[in-house]
């Protein structure tokens, strides 16, 4: 081996000029033999004679430093590669993405929201670009702006704009220590332009004079955002519900269908300089997928005559609240569903928050007796009696604990079935479904069952958020009271959209066709697709469905009828009248009056019904035929024009009513 | 150190025997041209390429400024269509023009037969004639001058007067 690298000995050479030192002490002839092997020498101190040892001392081998060091550069590059491994190979990807997050922006393509449209397609809720104006109040402090009032003369010149007080801008202005205020939200993009238009002008003026070199106005920033508008304000409110301040559906269908609606965000990532996208650096990401228009089965007309119709008497009345649902018999669509009082989406700041739901579907009341057209269709369609079948109504029923009366003092009434249906007997009522079973536990259950099949105490099947399935309890739980006012309509509480059902059932000649509200969703590709065939369940024959028609004409065509005023001269109208004893919500008792009225038209070609009730009618009449019949009839009449309905032309049933007593 | 100055030794050698001695038999000029050409070439089209994509760039920006203003535009003109077209805003202009909620409504058949009961459409507020609408009692914001004068007729009973197929329409559609 030490043969082998002659070069080598080279290295020692600096060691030499040490060696005088020892050579002084004699050893020097001896020098030159141990030259070609001082490294066995050294190690075998042994055969030397101690006396040589003082000689030895040099700066050291190199080969023990050469390896020492070789090991040391060694372990350095190893820990090296051991990283460069690491940072290349094992945790490669890792820190690829850091480096990314770095290099690129991430930027959100936020999805447009999809409109709401009537079932004509005119949009009802729609989404457009807007701006929240901020500012940054350092800007307008008197250092920075070189004015004593900046936040005075900026808010006198953008209160006009933003339609804002401007001493209530100049104090969002003047926010001590704060780089951020937000002064207007969800201004047009017009607004913003008057504003950028005003900068301008006052940057060129500052410039210009070269007095203060401030733009008064530089501190007036934007954000873009969007913003949801109803073109139409208060109309169908209800039922359109509003978007809370993140844009995300809050109430109505907006909250009901709001996945569908709200898309899908997209992303996009790209190298920026300057707030410009790097052309040559790429750029990846997924496109936003835009929301589905969601077409609703209302028609936009017929919601407005709706609407403008129970306001009104709402308002004339003085009453809590009233609805209006109006619905296509065959197809069980909802053409019209209208509260009042109502609000205003664009603007929910002004809103009452106790109207901003669908009261229509939500507010549970006991429907009086709107709902004596049920107990007739279980009487009819049980067998147990016609329209003739001849009833004798007296002044006074004592059933149960309580002595029942109707809301006329009367003597004697008689009266047909049909006639009990046409002056709405309560007595007569209560008779006759005493006739359902052999006991009254048995007349309760088969009622009870009716009820049910009518779609009583259960939800319609609109899945509409907050909507009340009503309630109806077991035939078993009924109190004594109950199963003898239930047959009338106290004793149970629906919502008005069930009510309207139930008319709608009968029209559709004895068919249940669950209501729907949503016609169908038109994605983002342009396609359209129908909502699903609602659910059709069997409640009466035709046959009682058409009796019933016949009898509900009586309602309103005849002369002692309760419903005259709900009548159409042309057309042959079915309908019932409702006056019931109303539950005040806050005292938990009787107090006040509900005033409804439900029916369809023409009668013996049914297409519509309507139905209209007014909550606590507390000026003027509080009957349901006085004050719901007018509403019926005008929102009658605008449908049947709307959807062109021409009367059949045939001669109404008129039915008797009345009979005269063999003595 | 000293061995540096002497003659090429071992490895050092060997690597000397490498390196071509004389002068090279090729042209200079053409090759040294051949370089500059292709090195000024192929900065002067990077730099044209980045140029175009730049230029690119500031059109996307331009084009992009512009769609928003046109959408900007587009969804004013919308909403001032909306505006109009609102039934609230549509009933005020119609009752300005004159027109008076319809009664209830009658056909016209293409046989001259009249379906349903024709009624003279009446202004809410003035002389109750005693045709049967009392469901016209909207909210009277006309000006009283328009009167019962600005009525619009339906069709009497018999004769089949040229008349569109509903007689008396209604003022929301």
């Amino acid at each position: 081996m030490p043969s082998k690298e002659p070069p080598r000995r080279r290295v020692p050479g600096p060691a030499r000029p040490t060696r005088p030192r020892p050579a002084s002490a004699g050893a020097r002839p001896s020098r030159p033999a141990s030259r070609p092997a001082p490294r066995p020498a050294a190690k075998r101190p042994g055969p030397r004679p101690p006396a040589r040892r003082p000689r030895t001392i040099r700066l050291g081998s190199p080969r023990p430093r050469l390896r020492l060091i070789s090991l040391g550069l060694t372990l350095v590059m190893l820990v090296f590669v051991v990283r460069l491994l690491q940072v290349q190979a094992v945790d490669a990807s890792a820190y690829a993405a850091k480096a990314d997050r770095y290099r690129f922006q991430d930027h959100t393509l936020s999805a447009e929201r999809g409109e709401i449209t009537d079932r004509n397609g005119i949009a009802l809720a729609a989404s457009v670009d807007a701006y929240d104006i901020t500012a940054d109040p350092k800007l307008f402090t008197p250092e920075e702006s070189k004015l004593p009032d900046a936040p005075e003369q900026a808010a006198a010149l953008l209160a006009p704009i933003l339609d804002k007080d401007p001493a209530e801008l100049a104090k969002k202005l003047r926010t001590p220590k704060s780089r951020y205020t937000l002064l207007a939200r969800k201004q047009t993009p017009q607004v913003w332009n008057q504003i950028k238009d005003l900068k301008k002008v006052y940057g060129e003026k500052s410039r210009a004079t070269g007095g203060t070199g401030v733009n008064l106005l530089g501190g007036v920033l934007s954000e873009p955002s969007t913003k949801r508008v109803y073109p139409n304000g208060e109309l169908a409110a209800g039922i359109l519900g509003y978007v809370n301040a993140e844009g995300k559906g809050a109430g109505g269908v907006e909250s009901m269908l709001d996945p569908e609606l709200a898309g899908k965000d997209g992303k996009i990532r790209f190298t920026e300089s300057g707030g410009r996208q790097v052309p040559t650096a790429g750029s990846q990401g997924t496109p936003a997928v835009p929301g589905s228009d969601i077409e609703l089965t209302i028609d936009r007309d017929i919601q407005w005559a709706a609407q403008q119709a129970i306001t009104e008497q709402v308002k004339k009345s003085k009453a809590d609240r009233g609805y209006v649902v109006v619905q296509d018999t065959r197809t069980g669509e909802v053409l019209a569903m209208a509260n009042a009082p109502g609000f205003d989406p664009n603007d929910l700041s002004a809103a009452n928050a106790a109207s901003m739901g669908n009261a229509a579907l939500q507010d549970a009341y006991e429907p009086g007796s709107t709902s004596k057209v049920m107990s007739m269709a279980a009487v009819l369609e049980e067998g147990k009696a016609t329209p003739g079948t001849h009833v004798t109504v007296p002044n006074r029923l004592h059933r149960g604990d309580r002595l029942f009366k109707d809301d006329v003092d009367h003597k004697t009434w008689y009266l047909t079935l049909n006639g009990v249906l046409a002056k709405s007997s309560n007595i007569g009522t209560i008779l006759a479904t005493g006739q359902l079973g052999d006991t009254q536990a048995e007349s309760n259950r088969v009622l009870h069952s009716y009820l049910r099949k009518f779609g009583i105490g259960s939800p319609t099947g609109l899945d509409f958020p907050g909507e009340t399935p009503g309630i109806l309890a077991k035939p078993e739980d009924w109190s004594t009271s109950q199963q003898y006012t239930i047959p009338f309509g106290q004793g149970l509480s629906v919502s008005a959209m069930q009510a309207a059902s139930v008319y709608s059932t009968i029209a559709n000649g004895g068919v249940r066709v669950e209501p729907t509200l949503v016609r169908g969703t038109k994605g983002p590709d342009g396609r359209f697709s129908p909502a699903p065939a609602p659910q059709e369940s069997r409640v009466v024959s035709e046959k009682t469905a058409d009796t019933l028609a016949k009898m509900l004409e009586s309602v309103v065509d005849d002369r002692e009828g309760t419903g005259n005023r709900a009548a159409i001269p042309g057309y042959r109208v079915a309908g019932k009248t409702g006056t019931a004893n109303r539950v005040d919500p806050e005292l938990g008792r009787y107090k006040g009056y509900t005033a409804s009225f439900a029916g369809f038209a023409p009668a013996d070609n049914p297409q519509v019904t309507v139905y209209c009730a007014i909550q606590n009618p507390t000026k003027g009449s509080y009957f349901g035929g006085q004050i719901c019949g007018p509403i019926y009839k005008k929102v009658m009449e605008f449908a049947l024009k709307t959807l062109h309905t021409a009367p059949t032309g045939s001669e109404p049933a008129r039915l008797p009513v009345t009979f005269e007593p063999t003595p | 150190m000293s061995t540096a100055k002497g003659p090429l030794k071992g490895r050092a050698a060997r690597l000397g025997r490498l390196m071509p001695s004389g002068p090279s038999s090729a042209a200079r000029t053409p090759f040294v041209l051949l370089v500059f050409v292709l090195l000024g070439g192929g900065l002067i089209a990077l730099l044209l390429l980045n140029s175009a994509l730049n230029q690119g760039s500031f059109k996307l920006r331009e084009l992009k400024d512009r769609t928003t203003e046109l959408t900007d535009e587009e969804q004013a003109l919308q909403r001032d269509v909306d505006d109009y077209a609102a039934p609230d805003a549509l009933e005020r202009r119609a009752r300005e023009l004159g027109m008076v909620p319809g009664g209830s409504p009658a056909f016209l058949g293409p046989d001259g037969k009249v379906l349903g009961d024709p009624s003279v459409a009446v202004a809410p507020k003035p002389d109750p004639t005693p045709t049967p609408t009392p469901s016209a009692k909207a909210p009277q914001t006309t000006p009283p001058n328009t009167g019962t004068g600005q009525v619009r007729t339906a069709p009497p009973a018999a004769p089949p007067v040229s008349a569109p197929a509903t007689a008396p329409t209604t003022s929301g559609r």
